[in-house]
């Protein structure tokens, strides 16, 4: 402590210790935080066809393309504390077919940053991903079900997943989209 | 700068930065903005590089009482000056 650099030394570290101290207590006043919402999907259309999978045995997979609404009508301002810095959306099918007991495809995703417009309202949204299965799967499927999922990227601390509460069901049609117009 | 002035300045930057963490906590807490927390605590560690980091008169206030100079003598120069020096360092 006798010199400027040795007197900065012991500045900087015990700076840094202290930073060090915050940045747990951010992590420490939100680890515990309830950071579901209530999400409103709505489906509107279903189409079913039976195409070429490329990537696969030379065979004809299913490939469903739906049509949806989101929304959520409280704002996601209460998600959005000091340590989270943004949040990334996820809307996935979950189904089982006779081969697999759980299969889930990720439709359509979305990063939602601090300060953005923090209310989700999306109306005849295209699903962004293919919804390929690896057979014949979603034809005649009764039950597969839609829900949204989020990860919430922090400033500190784990990485939290979270599942919106309101998901939806919803049956395949029986028959394939005969496709014509490529 | 020194002995009682290097505790001060400890003390000193010590307080600042802890007193900077605390609001700066409790603002970011409020705003839930934890930029403002760090920024707050830079803020901190600036005022306190500045107050503890050149060797201000105040942390001079209480030098080290030093042994006056012994005048030379005539008969051995350079001798006896060096002997006492060394015995004041030991002590």
């Amino acid at each position: 402590m006798n010199t400027v650099l040795s007197r900065a030394n012991s500045l900087f570290a015990f700076s840094l210790s202290v930073m060090a101290a915050l940045t747990f207590g951010c992590f420490v006043t939100t680890a515990f935080k309830d950071r579901r919402v209530p999400v409103d999907i709505h489906v509107s259309k279903v189409m079913l066809k039976n195409v070429d999978d490329f990537t696969g045995p030379r065979e004809r997979s299913d490939l469903g393309f739906l049509t949806f609404d989101l929304s959520s009508d409280i704002l996601w301002n209460p998600i959005f504390d000091w340590n989270v810095k943004q949040l990334f959306l996820y809307l996935s099918a979950e189904y089982a077919t006779k081969s697999n007991a759980l299969n889930q495809v990720v439709l359509w995703d979305k990063i939602i940053l601090r300060g953005e417009n923090t209310k989700l309202k999306l109306r005849d949204m295209k699903s962004k991903y293919f919804f390929f299965d690896d057979g014949n799967g979603l034809r005649a499927n009764k039950n597969i079900t839609l829900s949204l999922s989020w990860n919430v990227v922090p400033n500190a601390g784990i990485l939290p997943l979270v599942a919106g509460s309101g998901q939806v069901s919803l049956p395949f049609p029986e028959s394939y989209e005969t496709t014509k117009s490529y | 700068m020194d002995y009682k002035g290097q505790k001060l300045a400890e003390q000193i930057f010590q307080g600042i930065i802890l007193i900077s963490a605390v609001i700066g906590f409790v603002y970011g807490l409020i705003i839930e903005q934890f930029g403002w927390t760090v920024y707050i605590v830079l803020a901190g560690f600036a005022v306190s590089c500045v107050l503890t980091l050149p060797p201000w008169p105040m942390y001079r206030q209480n030098p080290l009482p030093w042994q006056p100079a012994i005048p030379e003598t005539s008969g051995e120069p350079s001798q006896k000056p060096q002997e006492t020096l060394k015995k004041k360092k030991h002590k």
